[in-house]
């Protein structure tokens, strides 16, 4: 499986890889010179849906071979991703027509599934007692959906903090990063709680401080408090964006970095390596 | 952003971030010198009183809801200022949380005497919940009046999550969890609560039936005869009757699987018995087809040693202990009425008698199939149904965040 990962990989890696060059260009083309092209458009809207297509066949090949969920380790939640990032990316920018958003989801798309292609992952296919449960894929599917759209949040608060000095800037940014927070909270609430009622039927209780738990909450509370922010500081705000870009730094803390801290060596949610 | 607070002296006029922040940071100091002071943890509240303590606060709550609606004391605490001070001083604590390694023993040194390495019994930790609380209660409070969609969204996402952490923090003192140990001689009648300390009669006895376990076909990997260590590998083989695999170099075909086997003189067989292992018969042939190795693999068990596989004068072939898929008690439960019944116990599908539920936790692995006894918790949450009512109301709060986004700027 691991080499078929690896054909998989390549195609959809320089389908994005050049996806992604051709939109860049379509941007700064667009920023400097106000010129679109609708061909150049159709070629890179087809490389991504094609490549998403491929990433969808792979994942679900995936859990028929391993005959489970492959959501157990970092590199399969990271394969998720992958595919969520374009899936997010694609319908905002469908929605808002807002191109660097899309640049961003092939970026992440690229990113995690170049990590993925750089450190194989021996691929198990058992899975604990306690992990077979029907809150199991809820509770992932949310919480990775999350991610995908906090992640774009903070794509767009980068760029912005980078460009709103500039007088061509278009100033879309905030209602985009603020709509795409306010969704994503929505899933990570979701994440959390569907997190809680599992613990109750397979632990015994909700909530018990586990670090994976604790940063959650931390994560959760970072963006409540953005949102709570804005509320008060409604035009434009680089304390904001910078909430936002630290929010996202927590988020990844929570997601993979609690492995590497000291705390988390306890967690029933520290994924397995070996 | 509304007022001045740049023309305006603090704590006169309408009240904003500095006021909120001075309160908050006082509290958060008085928690510390409180915790270093006293020298004791904060305890949870047991029944009855932790319902007095959530009545006079939701009394409270609504008194200055109803009579101080229109003063600015009140504006500025349910305020979102106030709320963003309250979050943010809550965000703090639990980060520190997510970094300081906490203790579960009470020491001496000054870490702990402050309050950082046993945060979640802080007096400080506890003064961020009750402000946060106060703070969504109140905005709550505020906003009752009002009937449109929006709002309803808006009371039930608040309300919602202040009702959880209002439960969770008053049913603390009511949740018990007991460790039990059950075995198949007699039935257990205590057990054991988080601290090791043994709680005498709970009420009912349980005595273990029957165990089973149902396992993963177990892994093979391949070891270096010279150190004992298992080579790297980034497949992972499974010994499936009739199955081929790749491991390190090496094509493996599993001929034969027993589940339970017991060896005699190079050979296994099958044998349902205390102590039987699995056991494979595999061949095993390197990748260029030069060296060709068969014979029977065992992880052995707790009573007999295990068998490897010779590859090369090097290489070892070796069966890991297998993973349990799924485990089972068959318990017989007795309750103090009187009442006698079985049930049946697996990990996730807890079992319910007298308030208590009884949850599947563990065994004696050292044992594995042939555990002698059972491992189990009981759980008493009676504050469980409204923790989950606030949750649901999450949820949709949730929805609702999803399917709106935010609004655009009202």
């Amino acid at each position: 499986m691991t080499e078929t990962l690896k054909i998989y990989a390549a195609i959809i890696l320089s389908l994005w890889g050049l996806a992604l060059i051709l939109l860049a260009y379509d941007v700064l083309r667009e920023f400097f010179f106000r010129k679109t092209s609708r061909p150049l458009a159709v070629i890179y809207h087809v490389l991504t849906l094609i490549g998403f297509g491929l990433i969808v066949t792979y994942t679900l090949s995936l859990w028929i071979h391993l005959q489970r969920p492959p959501m157990r380790t970092t590199g399969e939640t990271r394969l998720w991703y992958s595919l969520f990032g374009i899936l997010v990316s694609y319908s905002i920018f469908l929605v808002w027509k807002y191109k660097a958003l899309l640049g961003g989801g092939l970026f992440f798309g690229i990113l995690f599934l170049a990590i993925n292609l750089s450190n194989p992952e021996a691929l198990s296919n058992t899975l604990a007692p306690a992990l077979q449960s029907n809150w199991f894929i809820p509770h992932v599917i949310v919480y990775i959906l999350a991610y995908a759209i906090l992640g774009m949040s903070w794509f767009v608060a980068v760029i912005a903090l980078i460009t709103r000095k500039n007088p061509r800037w278009g100033g879309k940014e905030f209602s985009i990063a603020d709509n795409l927070v306010h969704i994503g909270f929505g899933f990570l609430t979701l994440g959390l709680v569907f997190g809680a009622f599992w613990a109750k039927e397979a632990w015994g209780h909700y909530w018990t401080w586990d670090p994976k738990e604790t940063w959650a909450m931390i994560t959760w509370m970072a963006y409540l408090l953005y949102i709570h922010y804005r509320l008060v500081h409604k035009k434009d705000n680089t304390q904001a964006l910078w909430i936002l870009v630290i929010a996202f730094v927590l988020l990844i803390v929570c997601w993979f970095g609690i492995n590497y801290i000291a705390v988390g060596e306890n967690s029933v949610h520290t994924y397995s390596t070996n | 952003m509304t007022g001045n607070p740049e023309n305006r002296r603090m704590w006169s006029g309408v009240w904003g971030y500095r006021e909120s922040i001075s309160i908050t940071g006082g509290l958060f100091l008085t928690g510390i010198a409180l915790g270093y002071a006293l020298k004791r943890e904060v305890t949870a509240v047991q029944w009855p009183a932790n319902l007095f303590f959530g009545l006079f606060f939701i009394l409270i709550i609504g008194f200055s809801a109803v009579f101080f609606r229109k003063s600015d004391t009140f504006r500025w605490l349910s305020g979102k200022k106030n709320a963003i001070c309250a979050i943010a001083w809550y965000l703090i604590v639990i980060t520190l949380l997510g970094f300081v390694p906490q203790k579960t023993e009470p020491s001496e040194d000054l870490l702990y005497r402050l309050g950082f390495s046993h945060i979640l019994s802080s007096h400080y930790f506890l003064f961020a919940q009750v402000y946060l609380l106060m703070s969504l209660g109140m905005v709550t409070a505020r906003r009752m009046n009002k009937l449109s969609v929006r709002n309803l969204a808006f009371l039930i996402n608040h309300f919602g999550l202040w009702l959880t952490l209002f439960a969770i923090g008053l049913g603390a003192g009511d949740l018990q969890r007991v460790r039990m140990i059950i075995n198949k001689e007699y039935p257990v009648y205590e057990g054991y609560d988080e601290h090791q300390e043994a709680t005498g009669d709970l009420g009912l006895a349980i005595q273990l039936l029957d165990f089973s376990i149902d396992f993963y076909p177990p892994k093979a990997y391949i070891i270096e005869g010279s150190s004992g260590e298992v080579l790297e590998h980034d497949t992972y083989l499974s010994l499936k009757e009739g199955e081929y695999g790749e491991i390190n170099g090496w094509k493996i075909h599993t001929k034969k699987y027993l589940e339970y086997a017991l060896g005699m003189e190079e050979q296994y067989f099958p044998v349902y018995e205390t102590g039987a292992m699995p056991a494979a018969y595999v061949v095993a042939e390197s990748l260029d087809g030069s060296i060709i190795s068969e014979g029977w693999i065992s992880c052995g068990s707790y009573r007999f040693h295990g068998r490897y596989l010779e590859l090369t004068k090097g290489q070892l072939l070796a069966m890991a202990q297998p993973e349990a898929k799924s485990y089972r008690s068959e318990i017989k439960i007795y309750t103090q009425e009187g009442d006698i019944f079985d049930a049946g116990l697996s990990v996730g599908k807890p079992v319910s008698v007298n308030g208590w539920k009884i949850y599947q936790t563990s065994y004696d692995t050292e044992r594995g199939r042939w555990s002698e006894i059972s491992i189990v918790e009981l759980v008493k949450d009676p504050w469980i149904s409204v923790v989950y009512a606030g949750m649901i109301m999450m949820v949709l709060g949730a929805f609702y965040l999803i399917i709106t986004g935010k609004r655009k700027q009202e």
